[in-house]
């Protein structure tokens, strides 16, 4: 398979140095490394071309980057066809899942998506066109100038969901995804071209790795150039960004997140109906094969359901392993899979050593299932390997997550009782997760949510106010 | 046969086959009789083992090759209370270092400690002493006196107690601060009286000692015969160093040739150590191209991370040992180390506790810290 490209550049993007390579999880990729100059350069291009994006009409770039990502959900297209047949080869995604993901994220990139954004955003999102009258004087929102957006390459699509914010707000924007999310950004763009060439060349996609190395001169020269950065990444990756970001510069970052399940008892109140549940919950906890800041990494359940949280420990088992065929897991690091049987053969001994535990393992597969009573949050080891911890009443969760309290984001909840979630939703948000919703939404938070607790737009306007 | 006298018994042997030495002869044959006996014997008085192997539906009876011996998990350890024989009699618990607080530490219950000095005494000198050369041992691995739990300093107090209090000197305390100007004073003696040196330490200890060496512009040139031994590695630090920087590093500050420095690689989960044969052999392949060698009662295997069957022939895979002097605990260990085969050794290739998942939602270190998945290298 040859390497696939991992760039989309204006062509006024200047002189490259070498050309690199980098070895993703099924295959590899490569990409130009650039001199700071041509960095520079590139970007000076890219805010040369915000001109013409701000004469656009923030309804009309909509519609335009809505054509374009409708392509991605319309079966027998080339750009579809395109994505399903490279994201394997650099998400280590098996290609159902690759297509469940692209499903999942092409779903917002429409345009009656796009606009359910705005309006969430913006009481009136003409404010991105010009001045518009309130009462209080007039307003004006304005993206900035040059958008830096360093991915994480966890899952893919993300930097495609971040450049079109970007876009939309009217901020030229060069993005750079992690290595595992090269394909769609790079596709999208080059759609973008096609259909819209003004826009698109306000936008650029450039992969390079991170930190000391080869790039690392461009990558510096990128942090200095951009008006506002957004990164997604580990705790020590937004360290590192917040350190090398001008202070003048907008940060907005996305760091570690946790997500957990809660099952209450109301859905597990027969055989049916709990089996259903954990087909909803394992669906959850397997997509992406759960590296999703939004994967469940454990669950919590509640007792006093006809199916006791040990039975339904039994019933993820299954689910998870019709899910296996079904959706096969994708490729597994050595490290990967050595966590996995760390994690099923000590739980094996706590078995053997009389503890209340039980454990439900794919064998080479990794899915695992971990019945257990302890009830602190533990971070899975991902892969979709799962936790199930009973409880007296979902409430008495709150005090296990206070050690986590700043990484939480998606709990997803199901059989809580109406009376009950009203108390529960409330203990969860002073808790600090950021998102309620329920299993099968979990994966797929909407294109207008709170992104970890912020409007996905307003973080990215200057509002400009008229006194009148 | 009660277990108390069974576990007498076949500790004895073992010690008698230990005391061979680490060159001693013991056939495949000869290591698998007494692998099944000690399997035996653990699945006879270890229930929370027995448990554990019957769960993966295994029995004494049904095994006829220490290769189908099922492992525990490193990080079982972490989790349960492995003792073979009567928890009443463990002599002394040996723990894991965390880096963390609030961290699980794997705990390692030893119930003949006799048995761990007659692994370790044999296999330190036939890889660092293999000449019997009169040397002066100065550690930067804290005394079992200073650190009680550890078993590398109970393993370098047992070499300490064999050298002689005379000839054994200890510069670093529970806390890793290294007494420096005792350290300095104890190199420049051993400079001037030509008297050869055993330095031993972590590698962050020896990287920290270099610092301060060479912030006092401190350079010696110890007499011919003088080594070293690292150990441990940088993992969970916050400073890593290539180990050919770290060994050049090591010689030009010391004078200490780099066939002389040899690797230690041990855990506290398994009572006996694997070295480099660079002093026992007069040769050094060069320092990317070493192994490790285990003594004749240890047999370690490289299996498929994902399978756990035998990796392929040259394939790096999980490093699972079967450790005969582990006859208190559990023998057969699969670590979250990987390696290759690599003659009759194993090239180690990095430990994957640690490693950064994928996931945009793990591997921050404070959460790292308190999940099962611990950094697990000894102080």
């Amino acid at each position: 398979m040859t390497p696939f490209d991992a760039w989309t550049l204006p062509a006024s993007a200047g002189d490259r140095l070498g050309e690199e390579r980098a070895e993703a999880a099924g295959g590899a990729v490569c990409y130009p490394v650039l001199s700071s100059e041509a960095m520079r350069g590139l970007c000076a291009s890219l805010r040369g071309s915000r001109e013409a994006l701000l004469s656009h009409a923030v309804l009309d770039i909509a519609a335009s980057l809505g054509a374009v990502g409708a392509r991605f959900g319309s079966s027998g297209d080339p750009l579809r066809e395109a994505a399903l047949s490279l994201l394997p080869h650099t998400a280590g995604l098996s290609p159902p899942m690759a297509e469940l993901v692209l499903d999942g994220m092409a779903r917002d990139w429409t345009e009656p998506r796009l606009l359910e954004l705005l309006e969430a955003e913006f009481a009136d999102p003409r404010v991105l066109d010009t001045f518009q009258a309130g009462a209080r004087g007039s307003s004006r929102a304005l993206g900035s100038p040059l958008t830096l957006h360093i991915g994480s390459g966890t899952v893919p699509g993300v930097s495609v969901t971040s450049l079109i914010r970007a876009l939309l707000v009217k901020s030229a924007v060069l993005v750079k995804p992690g290595l595992g999310d090269v394909v769609l950004p790079n596709l999208f763009l080059r759609g973008l071209e096609e259909h819209a060439p003004e826009i698109a060349a306000a936008a650029a996609v450039l992969y390079w790795p991170g930190g000391e190395g080869p790039a690392s001169d461009a990558e510096a020269a990128a942090l200095a150039e951009a008006d506002a950065v957004i990164v997604y990444g580990s705790d020590d990756t937004i360290r590192d960004v917040r350190n090398r970001t001008p202070a003048s510069a907008r940060l907005v970052v996305y760091h570690h997140r946790l997500s957990l399940g809660l099952v209450g008892a109301e859905a597990l109140t027969g055989d049916e109906m709990a089996r259903a549940t954990a087909t909803s919950v394992a669906l959850a906890v397997a997509t992406f094969d759960q590296r999703g800041c939004v994967s469940p990494h454990l669950v919590y359940v509640e007792r006093g359901g006809a199916v006791s949280p040990h039975g339904l420990a039994g019933l993820l088992a299954e689910a998870l392993e019709a899910l296996e065929r079904e959706i096969p897991s994708g490729v597994i690091t050595p490290e990967e899979a050595s966590a996995v049987h760390q994690i099923r053969g000590a739980a094996e001994l706590r078995m053997a050593a009389g503890e209340d535990v039980a454990v439900y393992a794919g064998g080479e597969a990794p899915w695992t299932v971990i019945y257990e009573p302890e009830p602190d949050f533990k971070p899975s080891c991902l892969n979709r390997v799962l936790r199930v911890v009973p409880v007296r009443k979902l409430v008495d969760v709150v005090p296990h997550l206070v050690r986590v309290r700043r990484h939480l984001q998606t709990v997803a909840v199901v059989g809580a009782g109406e009376v009950e979630a009203v108390e529960l939703h409330e203990s969860l948000a002073r808790a600090g997760a950021l998102r309620i919703t329920g299993f099968e939404a979990a994966p797929w938070p909407p294109p207008w949510w709170h992104h970890d607790g912020m409007g996905p737009l307003n973080t990215l306007v200057r509002w400009v106010d008229a006194e009148g | 046969m009660s277990p108390r006298a069974e576990f007498a018994d076949l500790s004895r042997e073992l010690a008698g086959v230990f005391s061979e030495g680490a060159e001693g002869p013991l056939t495949e044959t000869a290591f698998n009789d007494l692998a099944l006996r000690c399997f035996a014997y653990q699945v006879a008085t270890n229930p929370v083992y027995e448990g554990f192997v019957r769960g993966r539906g295994a029995s004494p009876d049904g095994v006829g090759s220490w290769k189908d011996i099922p492992a525990v998990p490193a990080s079982g350890f972490k989790a349960v209370r492995l003792v073979s024989g009567d928890p009443g009699r463990v002599e002394k618990v040996f723990r894991t270092s965390g880096t963390t607080a609030g961290v699980d530490r794997g705990e390692h219950h030893v119930l003949d400690l006799e048995l761990y000095r007659a692994s370790l005494l044999p296999n330190f000198s036939a890889h660092l002493v293999p000449d019997d050369a009169n040397v002066r041992l100065l550690s930067l691995i804290p005394s079992p006196v200073e650190l009680t739990d550890s078993s590398l300093s109970y393993m370098i107090g047992c070499v300490a107690d064999r050298l002689g209090p005379e000839r054994a000197e200890f510069h670093i305390d529970a806390g890793g601060r290294i007494d420096h100007g005792a350290l300095r004073q104890a190199l420049t003696r051993a400079e001037a009286a030509e008297e050869p040196v055993l330095l031993v330490g972590t590698a962050f200890a020896l990287v920290h000692w270099m610092d301060v060496m060479k912030e006092g512009n401190w350079t010696f040139r110890l007499p011919a015969g003088s080594r070293i031994m690292e150990t441990g590695g940088f993992k969970g630090r916050s400073r890593t160093l290539p180990r050919e920087e770290f060994y050049a590093a090591l010689t030009e500050r010391h004078g200490v040739p780099t066939g002389m420095i040899v690797n230690e690689y041990g855990m506290t989960e398994l009572l006996s150590q694997f070295y480099e044969p660079v002093i026992r052999d007069s040769a050094d392949p060069g320092v990317a191209a070493r192994r490790h060698v285990p003594p004749p009662w240890v047999r370690t295997r490289v299996l498929d991370p994902v399978t756990l069957g035998p990796a392929a022939d040259g394939a790096a895979g999980l490093l699972c040992h079967f450790d005969l002097a582990n006859l208190g605990s559990v023998c057969a260990v699969l670590t979250e180390d990987m390696g290759v085969t690599v003659d009759d050794g194993f090239r180690v290739l990095g430990r994957s506790t640690g490693a950064e998942p994928r996931g945009c939602s793990l591997a921050m270190d404070e959460l790292l810290s308190a999940s099962s998945l611990t950094i697990r290298v000894r102080p």
